[in-house]
C-alpha cells in the first residue's frame, strides 16, 4: 500500500519512574495501520501489548511517559500522550468495569453523541440505531437497562456501540472478547468484521490468543518482553513463522487440526522488565541460541514480502523442521 | 466397575430474592444448575466436561468433590456412596485444582506448611517424613525444594498452578478434577501444566476430570468428553468421534465456533443462552438450534446411547435410528 497509513506508530516506548530506577516495560515498537486494516498484537502477560495499546490511545496510567511518535492519518501532528486522539476509540476486555454502572446503557451510548452537540432526543434515537447495529435485540427496551442487568456479550456490545458512537476510523481493542464464552467470541468476532466491512473502520486488536487474531487480522504482530518480535500477514507469520518465539507459542497451544501432538512449551518464564537480558530479549529461552544472539539489537529485519523479524537466525526454525504446518 | 459413578444427579439453588418479593409473599427462585445427570468414569481414565459458563460443570464438579450436597441423586466411589459429608479417608480420594491458584492458596502461609499441614492431618506420612515427602511432592510437580520456603505471591501463575497441583496430590487422591486449571494460564505455560497432568496420569494412574470451556485443551487431554448445556448433557462420545462426527447441534456449533487460522465465516450460533430460570418446555437448546423441529419444542429429548456415544437430540437420534422412548407427554 503505497497511500500513507491510517496510523503510524514510530519507536514507541512507555518510561515508568525516573533516573537509574526507570524501567520501560515497552521499547522501540514500530507499526502501521492502513485504512480498513485489522493488525493483531499478539503476546503473553507482561509483553507490553496492552501498554502499547495504552501508550496509542493516550490512556497510560499516572507516572508513565511515552516515548516516540504516535501519528493519525487525518492530522498530521503527534497526538497527545495523556489526551484521547480524534479518530480513536477503545473498547476493553472486562466491560462490566469498564461501563459505568450507575448510567442506563442507553445513556452511555448516547453520551459521545450528545458532546458532538446532538439534541436530547436525537442522541437517544441515535444510541438505539446504534445499539441495533451492534446486534442488540430489543434495543429500544434495552437500552433502559443498566449494565450488570446485561450478560457479557451483550455488554460488549454495548460497550462497541459506544465506541462506535464517536464514528472513530480506527478501533482499539484491548482482549475484548477473552472473558466471554466461545459461541459469544465467535459473534463478536464476526461482528467487528462486519463493522469494518461497513464502516471502513480499521482495528488494532490485542490478545493472547494467536487463533482468534488469526481469524480476524489482516496483519499480526508478535510481541515479547516490550518489543515486537515478528510482524508480518497473519498467515505467513502463524504458517511460517521466521521467530523461534513465535514458533514456540504456534507449538504451545492445543491444536484443533492435530490434537495427539504433545506440546513443547516454551522453557523457562518471561524475563522481569526491570532486568532486560542484554540483546535478543528471548535468547535465555530460545532454543536455537547462538553465540551472537546476545549483541543484537532488537531491530526488524525483513524476511520476507511485508514480514519482519527481529531474529538474526530465523532459518534455525526451518531447518528444525518446523516451518512446515 | 467404574470408579465414579454419578447417577441422577440433580442440584438446585434457591436465588436470593429482595425482601419486598419475600414479604409479599412470592416463593423463591429456584435455579437448577444440574440437571438429572448421570455418567461413569473407569479408573485410570480422562474425562472432559466442555460447556460455556452457567452450563452447570463446576456446579457438577463441586457435587463430586463434596463442596455442594446434591438436591437428588448420587455419586459413587467404587462401591460406596459419597455424599458432600465424608470422612477424611474419602475425602481424601477426590481432589480438586481450582482455576484461579492466587485465591486457593493461602496467602500467609508458606508452600511448606500449606503441604506439611496436609500430611499431617491426614496422617499421611510418619511425621519424621513430612518434609522429605513435601520434597518429594514439588519434584513431582517439576518444582525445586526451595519453594517450600516462599508464599505463593512471589511465585509465577505457574509454579503456583503447580504447587496447587501439589497439593491435590498430597493426599494421594484417586481422581484428579481439574476445574478450567489452565484458564487462567499464558499459552506457553498452559502447555506444560497440561503436559505435567497427562504425566502424573501416565504415572501415577490418576483418573483425571478435566472441566474447562476451552475445547482444544479438553480435546488433546480427555478420552471421552461430555458436552452440557444448561445443566444437561447433550452430548457423551469418545473424544475422536465427537470432534470428527459431533451428532448434537450444539457440540457441532461449539467445535465450529472455536477460532480457526483464516477462516472468516458467518456465528456458528446465534443469541445466547436461555435464561435457567426460564427454561423452554422442550429441548433447552430448541431457541437458538439451527435444525429444531416441532416435537423439539414440546418434547425435552432423553439422552439416549448408540453405538458408544449418547446424545440428546430427536433429530440426531432419528437419524441414527436410535429406538427411543418418547419420555413425557408430547
Amino acid at each position: 500500500m503505497s497511500t500513507q497509513p491510517l496510523l503510524s506508530v514510530e519507536g514507541l516506548g512507555v518510561v515508568i519512574g525516573r533516573g537509574p530506577q526507570a524501567t520501560r516495560p515497552v521499547e522501540a515498537v514500530s507499526f502501521t495501520v492502513s485504512d480498513g486494516e485489522a493488525l493483531g498484537i499478539v503476546g503473553e502477560s507482561g509483553s507490553g501489548k496492552s501498554l502499547t495499546l495504552r501508550a496509542v490511545l493516550g490512556l497510560l496510567p499516572a507516572g508513565a511517559r511515552r516515548e516516540g511518535e504516535v501519528r493519525m492519518a487525518s492530522r498530521g501532528e503527534t497526538t497527545d500522550a495523556h489526551s484521547l486522539p480524534p479518530g480513536m476509540a477503545m473498547i476493553f476486555q472486562e466491560p462490566m468495569t469498564a461501563l459505568n454502572p450507575t448510567m442506563r446503557v442507553g445513556t452511555l451510548v448516547a453520551e459521545p453523541l450528545r458532546r458532538r452537540g446532538l439534541s436530547r432526543r436525537e442522541a437517544r434515537s441515535g444510541a438505539v440505531k446504534l445499539m441495533r447495529e451492534v446486534g442488540i435485540p430489543d434495543a429500544e427496551r434495552r437500552a433502559r437497562a443498566w449494565p450488570h442487568e446485561l450478560s457479557g456479550g451483550l455488554r460488549q456490545r454495548v460497550m462497541i456501540a459506544a465506541a462506535l458512537a464517536t464514528e472513530p476510523r480506527l478501533l482499539l481493542c484491548d482482549e475484548p472478547t477473552t472473558a466471554l464464552d466461545v459461541c459469544i467470541q465467535d459473534q463478536i468476532l464476526s461482528l467487528l468484521r462486519r463493522l469494518m466491512e461497513e464502516r471502513g473502520m480499521s482495528l488494532l486488536f490485542v490478545s493472547h490468543d494467536l487463533a482468534v487474531v488469526g481469524e480476524l487480522c489482516d496483519r499480526v504482530a508478535i510481541m515479547y518482553a516490550g518489543r515486537i518480535m515478528e510482524v508480518g500477514s497473519t498467515d505467513t507469520v502463524l504458517m511460517e513463522p521466521r521467530h523461534p518465539y513465535t514458533d514456540g507459542l504456534r507449538r504451545s497451544a492445543p491444536s484443533m487440526v492435530d490434537p495427539a501432538a504433545r506440546l513443547t512449551g516454551i522453557e523457562g518464564m518471561p524475563p522481569d522488565p526491570r532486568a532486560f537480558p542484554p540483546g535478543c530479549r528471548f535468547a535465555p529461552r530460545c532454543p536455537f541460541r547462538q553465540a551472537d544472539c546476545d549483541e543484537i539489537d532488537g531491530s526488524l529485519a525483513v524476511a520476507g514480502p511485508g514480514h519482519s523479524t527481529a531474529c538474526i537466525h530465523p532459518g534455525s526454525i526451518v531447518r528444525e523442521g518446523a516451518g512446515a504446518p | 466397575m467404574s470408579l465414579l459413578e454419578v447417577k441422577d444427579l440433580t442440584v438446585r439453588f434457591a436465588l436470593e430474592s429482595p425482601l419486598q418479593a419475600r414479604l409479599a409473599g412470592h416463593r423463591r427462585q429456584v435455579v437448577t444448575a444440574v440437571d438429572d445427570i448421570s455418567f461413569s468414569v473407569e479408573r485410570g481414565g480422562s474425562l472432559g466436561i466442555v460447556g460455556e459458563s452457567g452450563c452447570g460443570k463446576s456446579t457438577l464438579a463441586r457435587v463430586i468433590v463434596g463442596l455442594v450436597a446434591p438436591s437428588a441423586g448420587e455419586v459413587r466411589l467404587g462401591d460406596v456412596e459419597v455424599g458432600a459429608r465424608r470422612d477424611r479417608a474419602t475425602r481424601r480420594r477426590i481432589q480438586m485444582v481450582f482455576q484461579d491458584p492466587g485465591s486457593s492458596l493461602n496467602p500467609a502461609r508458606t508452600v511448606g506448611r500449606t503441604l506439611a499441614e496436609l500430611l499431617r492431618v491426614h496422617s499421611m506420612v510418619p511425621s519424621g517424613e513430612v518434609e522429605r515427602r513435601c520434597e518429594e511432592l514439588l519434584d513431582l510437580v517439576q518444582l525445586p525444594a526451595s519453594v517450600l520456603k516462599v508464599r505463593p505471591q512471589r511465585l509465577s501463575g505457574g509454579q503456583r498452578q503447580r504447587v496447587a497441583i501439589a497439593r491435590a496430590l498430597a493426599l494421594e487422591p484417586e481422581i484428579l478434577i481439574a476445574d478450567e486449571a489452565v484458564a487462567a494460564l499464558d499459552v506457553s505455560v498452559q502447555a506444560s501444566i497440561l503436559n505435567l497432568l497427562a504425566d502424573l496420569r501416565a504415572s501415577l494412574g490418576l483418573t483425571l476430570i478435566f472441566i474447562s470451556h476451552d475445547l482444544a485443551v479438553v480435546r488433546h487431554i480427555s478420552e471421552r468428553v461430555i458436552v452440557m448445556y444448561l445443566g444437561r448433557i447433550v452430548e457423551s462420545s469418545p473424544t475422536a468421534r465427537l470432534f470428527e462426527d459431533p451428532r448434537h447441534p450444539y457440540s457441532r456449533a461449539l467445535i465450529a465456533a472455536a477460532p480457526q487460522l483464516g477462516l472468516i465465516r458467518a456465528p456458528a450460533l446465534s443469541g445466547e443462552p436461555t435464561s435457567p430460570l426460564d427454561l423452554p418446555p422442550g429441548c433447552r437448546f430448541e431457541p437458538r438450534c439451527p435444525i429444531s423441529e416441532d416435537v423439539c419444542r414440546q418434547v425435552e429429548p432423553a439422552l439416549i446411547e448408540f453405538s458408544g456415544c449418547s446424545v440428546a437430540c430427536h433429530v440426531a437420534q432419528r437419524r441414527d435410528g436410535a429406538t427411543h422412548p418418547r419420555t413425557g407427554a408430547s
